[in-house]
C-alpha cells in the first residue's frame, strides 16, 4: 500500500507539495462553503417538518443513489490514477482513464435523468414540498458541477494526448483533476443527506 | 489641457494620465455598492425583499408606507448603477493590456458591459414607477411589479456570469510576466460565476431557500456579487497602481 | 502499469467503496435499532470518506501543513454540525 518513492518525489522538503495551482483551491475552498451552507439549511428544513421530510427519504430510490456514488467514486479514481500515470509518462493510460472517467460521468447524468423522469412521473416536483424542493435543487446545482466537470476533464484529455509531462503541464492536469475529486466529495454527503440519513 | 513641461512629455506621461481615469471608473464600483446598502438598505428597507409570499395587500401597504424613502433611494440608485458601465470599463482596460493579436474576450466584454446595466437601472425605474402613486394602484398590479423587479434582479445573472468567465479567460491567456491580474482572481471569478448560477431557481418557488428573499438566492448570491464588485475593484486598483509605477519607471 | 493499479489511490478506493456499503447497511437497519443513532453512524462514516477524498485523491496528504489543517478543521466542524443538528432533530 505504501508508495514511498511517490511519497519522497512529493513531499519536496517541509514545505509540501499544493495539488495543481493555489488559485483553484481558492475556488474549491468556495465552493465547499457554499455546499456546507446547503447542508446545514437541509438538516434545519428537516428538523422543521420531519414528517414531509422522512416521508420524502422513503420515497427516493435509494438504487440510483448508490449506482451514481459508485460511478462517482470510481470516476475519481480514475482521474487519480490518470495523474499518477502522468507523472510516470506513461501517455496512453492517461488519455484512457480521462476518458474512462468521463463515460463514468455520463453515466452519472444518465442515471440522473432517468431518476428525475421516474420523480416527475410520480408527480414530485420542486413545487411538492419542502423535502423535493431541496432534492432537486441541490441535485441540479450539483448537475451544473458535473457537467462543468465533464468539459474540464474533455479538457485534461485532449490535452493529455500530446505527452511530455512536464512540471507546468503536470500542474495543471492536477488543478482539474482537483476540481472532479471536489464534484466527488459533494456527492458523498449529499447521497448520506438525502438518500441515507433518517429514512425509516 | 497642453501638456506642461517640453522634457517630460511622453508616452508616459499620457499611460498616468490614462491610469488616473482609470483608478476614478474603478472607484464608481465602490460607489455603486456604497449607494446599494444606503439606498436599498436603510432608505427603502429592501435588504432582504419582502417575501413573495406576502398578499397584495400587505405589499401595497409596504409601497404607501415607505413611497419617500423609495422615492429618494431610486432616484440616487438611477445614478449610482449606472456607475456599472463606468466600473466594468476599468477591468476590461486592464483584460486589453492582457490580449495579444485580435482582443476578441476585450470585445467581448464591452458589449457585455454596455448591456448589463439596463438590468441594473431598470430596477430603481420600475420601483421609482410602483411609489409614484402606490395608494390609487390596484395591488396587484403592484405585486406584479414588485415581482418583476426582483426578478430582474436576480434572474439577470447570466450576463453578469459571462463577464466573469471572460475576465478568467482573459488573465488564463495572459502573455505578461507578472501577469496583469494575480492568477487568483482567475479562480475567484470561475468561483463567483459558479455560485450565482442558483439564482436561476427563482422561478420555482415562493419560499425556502431559493425564493428570492431565501438564504440563498437573496443573501448568498447578493453577498456573492457585491462581493466581488469590492474585490474586483481593489485588484483593479492595486493593479493600475503597480502599472503607473512601471510607466514612472 | 501493474504498480500503478497496486497504488495506494486504487486502496483508497476499494474502502470507498467498503465505507458507502457500509452505509447503505447501516441506513437499512443494520446495526442500529434506533434510526436517529444509525443516522449519525452514516454521518461519521460520510465524513470518514470526505475525507480519505481529500487526503488521497486531491492528494492534500503532500500538502503543506496549513492546508491540511484547514481541511481537517473544515470537516470535523460541518460533521459535528451536522450530527448535532440531526440528533436534536429527534425521529
Amino acid at each position: 500500500m505504501s508508495d514511498s518513492s511517490e511519497d519522497t518525489a512529493l513531499a519536496r522538503g517541509s514545505k509540501g507539495h499544493i495539488p495543481g495551482e493555489a488559485g483553484i483551491w481558492l475556488l474549491i475552498a468556495g465552493d465547499l462553503l457554499m455546499f456546507s451552507v446547503l447542508f446545514v439549511i437541509f438538516l434545519v428544513y428537516r428538523a422543521g417538518d420531519l414528517t414531509v421530510f422522512q416521508a420524502g427519504h422513503a420515497r427516493l430510490n435509494q438504487t440510483w443513489g448508490l449506482v451514481n456514488t459508485i460511478l462517482m467514486l470510481s470516476s475519481s479514481w480514475l482521474v487519480a490514477t490518470a495523474i499518477q500515470a502522468a507523472r510516470r509518462q506513461m501517455r496512453r493510460v492517461v488519455v484512457a482513464c480521462f476518458g474512462l472517467a468521463l463515460l463514468c460521468g455520463l453515466g452519472f447524468i444518465v442515471v440522473k435523468v432517468f431518476e428525475y423522469n421516474e420523480k416527475i412521473r410520480a408527480d414530485l416536483t420542486l413545487t411538492t414540498n419542502d423535502f423535493f424542493m431541496l432534492y432537486f435543487s441541490y441535485t441540479g446545482i450539483h448537475l451544473i458541477h458535473v457537467v462543468i466537470g465533464m468539459g474540464v476533464l474533455t479538457t485534461l484529455m485532449l490535452y493529455s494526448r500530446s505527452g511530455n509531462f512536464a512540471p507546468a503541464k503536470l500542474r495543471n492536469l492536477e488543478s482539474g483533476a482537483s476540481f472532479w475529486h471536489l464534484v466527488d466529495l459533494l456527492w458523498i454527503v449529499l447521497f448520506a443527506l438525502l438518500y441515507l440519513v433518517g429514512a425509516k | 489641457m497642453t501638456p506642461s513641461t517640453g522634457t517630460t512629455t511622453g508616452p508616459e506621461q499620457y499611460l498616468a494620465r490614462d491610469v488616473a481615469v482609470a483608478k476614478l471608473l474603478a472607484w464608481s464600483g465602490i460607489a455603486l455598492v456604497i449607494s446599494l446598502v444606503i439606498t436599498q438598505g436603510f432608505l427603502m428597507g429592501f435588504i432582504p425583499p419582502p417575501s413573495p409570499n406576502l398578499s397584495a395587500e400587505e405589499l401595497a401597504q409596504i409601497f404607501i408606507d415607505r413611497k419617500i424613502g423609495i422615492r429618494i433611494g431610486s432616484l440616487i440608485q438611477c445614478i449610482c448603477y449606472s456607475f456599472w458601465g463606468t466600473w466594468a470599463i476599468s477591468i476590461v482596460v486592464c483584460m486589453r493590456r492582457m490580449e495579444r493579436g485580435i482582443p476578441v474576450v476585450t470585445y467581448a466584454s464591452i458589449a457585455n458591459a454596455g448591456g448589463a446595466w439596463v438590468f441594473f437601472l431598470l430596477m430603481p425605474i420600475t420601483w421609482a414607477m410602483i411609489a409614484f402613486r402606490p395608494e390609487s394602484m390596484d395591488p396587484k398590479f403592484i405585486q406584479i411589479m414588485n415581482d418583476y423587479v426582483w426578478f430582474i434582479f436576480i434572474l439577470s445573472w447570466p450576463p453578469f456570469a459571462i463577464f466573469m468567465v471572460l475576465i478568467a479567460t482573459a488573465i488564463f491567456r495572459d502573455h505578461n510576466l507578472p501577469t496583469i491580474y494575480p492568477r487568483w482572481v482567475a479562480f475567484f471569478n470561475l468561483w463567483c460565476a459558479v455560485l450565482i448560477t442558483p439564482a436561476g431557481l427563482i422561478e420555482f418557488v415562493k419560499t425556502g431557500p431559493f425564493a428570492y428573499d431565501g438564504a440563498i438566492s437573496f443573501w448568498f448570491i447578493y453577498i456573492v456579487f457585491f462581493g466581488w464588485i469590492m474585490v474586483m475593484s481593489f485588484v483593479t486598483l492595486n493593479t493600475l497602481k503597480r502599472t503607473a509605477l512601471q510607466a514612472a519607471a | 502499469m501493474k504498480a500503478l493499479l497496486l497504488s495506494r489511490v486504487t486502496a483508497v478506493w476499494a474502502l470507498l467503496i467498503i465505507a458507502t456499503t457500509l452505509s447503505w447497511q447501516l441506513g437499512h437497519g443494520a446495526g442500529f435499532d434506533d434510526a436517529r443513532q444509525a443516522g449519525a453512524a452514516i454521518l461519521v462514516v460520510t465524513f470518514i470518506k470526505v475525507r480519505l477524498v481529500m487526503r488521497d485523491f486531491m492528494e492534500i496528504r503532500h500538502a503543506p501543513r496549513w492546508m491540511r489543517l484547514i481541511g481537517d478543521a473544515w470537516i470535523v466542524l460541518i460533521t459535528v454540525l451536522l450530527v448535532g443538528l440531526f440528533l436534536k432533530t429527534g425521529t
